[in-house]
């Protein structure tokens, strides 16, 4: 494959993987939300708390877009890794995909983070003093995306550099 | 090396990571997400059932006037509302639709692929109403009187209910599950118990299979369930038996099988001199503990087993709950919970008629948690 198509494909993953996983989670915790606001009204402003948490997976992978585009060059100025026969060129192209792919495939505890919303949806529909906790261990499966985002980060900037 | 073989590498390497990723994502997917609506409601409506408190408040209602009036901010309110005359009886119909709006309701809001299991648990109900009816006619009984409107078919209980003779109810179960057995029974094959063993063993076998045929934890947690339910029914069977002192081959018909307690356990159990025996014999079975804390008693009233037997099911679904709070524990255990707050308003409701002193009814009840 050309340069060109590894840093697109870097870039759609990241975003892409990321995206779908975030409105799967969303989607999840969505259905638990509806189901408990439909026997009380009450739980509308902690479930919807909680079902927005699956979606900031989808934002990180929006910035690792932009940083790929950016530094290939793709975004403000020509494709700077044009030459295929180039290792180097191979070499650089695969580390952005390598960078996409790190943020897309963290992203996707964007939906065990919907599962353990949706649960924790139920728990404070059963028991409102438990909402600190759910937010808690949902939150739990945010770091892995934040270390997918951190990660791809020192891919860039020390594989690359802008 | 070669820039082919570079591309060649990390084509492969993307290939593989993404059947992988995306098979596990659709596993994921398709095991928690139809649970999210219904579990999230579930768990909303379990936040409704009521406290002790709340029985108590009912057990000083005094009237059932009163009563009901206490049940108007409930979810019984629209079942209560247009009831003809406050009497425990109507109040025991309208509870028992209530209930039968559960079932529909978890029915409805529930996976297709578990949903029939609750349809199955509902025809429990008929097994009991049928069972009850025909024994109550051949007793020579209103059989009005032993029927209650849950179930699959309760017009055609009520028929059987309101029966003429007993080849009326052979008329009214044509077509049904349960008309072979019945003739057997007025052919005179079968005694009336053993209609009933027969009818309940029928539907155990219903419930097993379909638990059989689930996946992962959704078969763990059926079949649990399932098989806690027949152990309670054979304990109690053996111990009524050994109080009556029934021989072994007496009583080993009146089994169903498929539950958690091993054959030589039950062969001990059946061929034991008396109660007290028995009750020592279970002791070393994982309803040990429950069955030490109540001997005493349990030697002198059976039915105090029972309620510490359903006591451990529940307890059992709350375990299960905690560890899979996205699967069907979560309906069964409400379901579970739901028809014990129901036996308990039966019960206020029927100590307030026979004008039971308040003081009086909470401890009853209170037995009954």
């Amino acid at each position: 494959m050309d340069p060109i198509v590894y840093v697109s494909l870097g870039a759609a993953l990241a975003a892409g993987i990321a995206g779908a996983a975030s409105s799967f989670g969303v989607g999840i915790a969505g259905a638990a939300a509806a189901g408990a606001v439909a026997e009380d009204e009450k739980n509308f402003k902690n479930a919807l708390i909680l079902e927005g948490l699956p979606m900031t997976q989808s934002i990180y992978g929006l910035i690792t877009l932009f940083l790929i585009l950016m530094v290939s060059g793709i975004l403000g100025g020509g494709f700077k890794f044009k030459n295929p026969n180039d290792i180097d060129n191979i070499i650089k192209s695969a580390i952005l995909l390598g960078a996409g792919l790190t943020v897309g495939l963290t992203g996707l505890s964007a939906i065990p983070q919907g599962i353990i919303s949706a649960a924790g949806i139920g728990a404070v529909a059963k028991n409102p003093k438990t909402f600190t906790q759910g937010i808690i261990f949902a939150a739990m499966a945010e770091t892995m995306a934040i270390f997918g985002l951190v990660g791809a980060l020192i891919m860039i900037v020390t594989g690359v550099g802008f | 090396m070669e820039v082919t073989a570079v591309t060649g590498i990390l084509d492969t390497t993307l290939a593989l990571i993404f059947t992988w990723v995306g098979y596990k994502t659709t596993r994921i997917l398709w095991k928690y997400t139809p649970y999210s609506y219904p579990n999230a409601r579930i768990m909303a409506m379990e936040a409704r059932l009521f406290s002790e408190q709340k029985f108590n408040e009912l057990a000083e209602s005094k009237t059932l006037n009163n009563f009901v009036i206490n049940l108007e901010d409930s979810d019984y309110r629209d079942y209560l509302a247009n009831l003809p005359s406050y009497d425990a009886e109507s109040i025991d119909r309208a509870l028992d639709k209530a209930l039968a709006g559960i079932y529909s309701l978890m029915f409805k809001i529930l996976p297709k692929r578990v949903n029939p299991f609750f349809r199955l648990l509902l025809q429990e109900w008929d097994v009991r109403n049928i069972a009850s009816a025909v024994k109550a006619k051949i007793r020579g009984e209103p059989a009005v009187n032993y029927i209650t409107d849950l179930g699959t078919m309760p017009q055609k209980v009520k028929a059987i209910a309101d029966s003429k003779s007993m080849e009326e109810i052979l008329v009214i179960l044509e077509g049904t599950e349960y008309e072979e057995i019945y003739q057997k029974l007025l052919l005179g094959e079968i005694g009336v118990d053993e209609f009933e063993t027969q009818l309940y063993k029928m539907h155990y076998s219903k419930l097993l299979e379909y638990a059989e045929s689930r996946k992962d934890e959704e078969k763990v947690i059926l079949k649990e369930f399932v098989r806690l339910r027949i152990d309670k029914l054979n304990i109690l069977t053996i111990l009524r038996a050994k109080a009556h002192g029934l021989k072994a081959e007496l009583i080993k018909p009146s089994l169903i099988p498929g539950g958690t307690l091993n054959r030589k356990t039950i062969d001990t159990l059946l061929n034991v001199e008396d109660l007290g025996m028995a009750l020592a014999e279970l002791d070393s079975t994982k309803y040990g503990e429950i069955i030490r804390n109540v001997r005493e008693e349990a030697e002198r009233d059976l039915s105090v087993l029972d309620r510490e037997l359903e006591r451990y099911i529940r307890q059992r679904l709350r375990e299960l709950t905690r560890f899979y709070p996205l699967s069907v524990a979560v309906p069964l255990n409400f379901l579970l919970q739901k028809e014990a707050e129901v036996k308990k308003l039966k019960a206020i409701a029927k100590l307030i008629e026979d004008g039971i002193p308040p003081e009086r009814i909470k401890e009853i009840v209170g037995e009954l948690t």
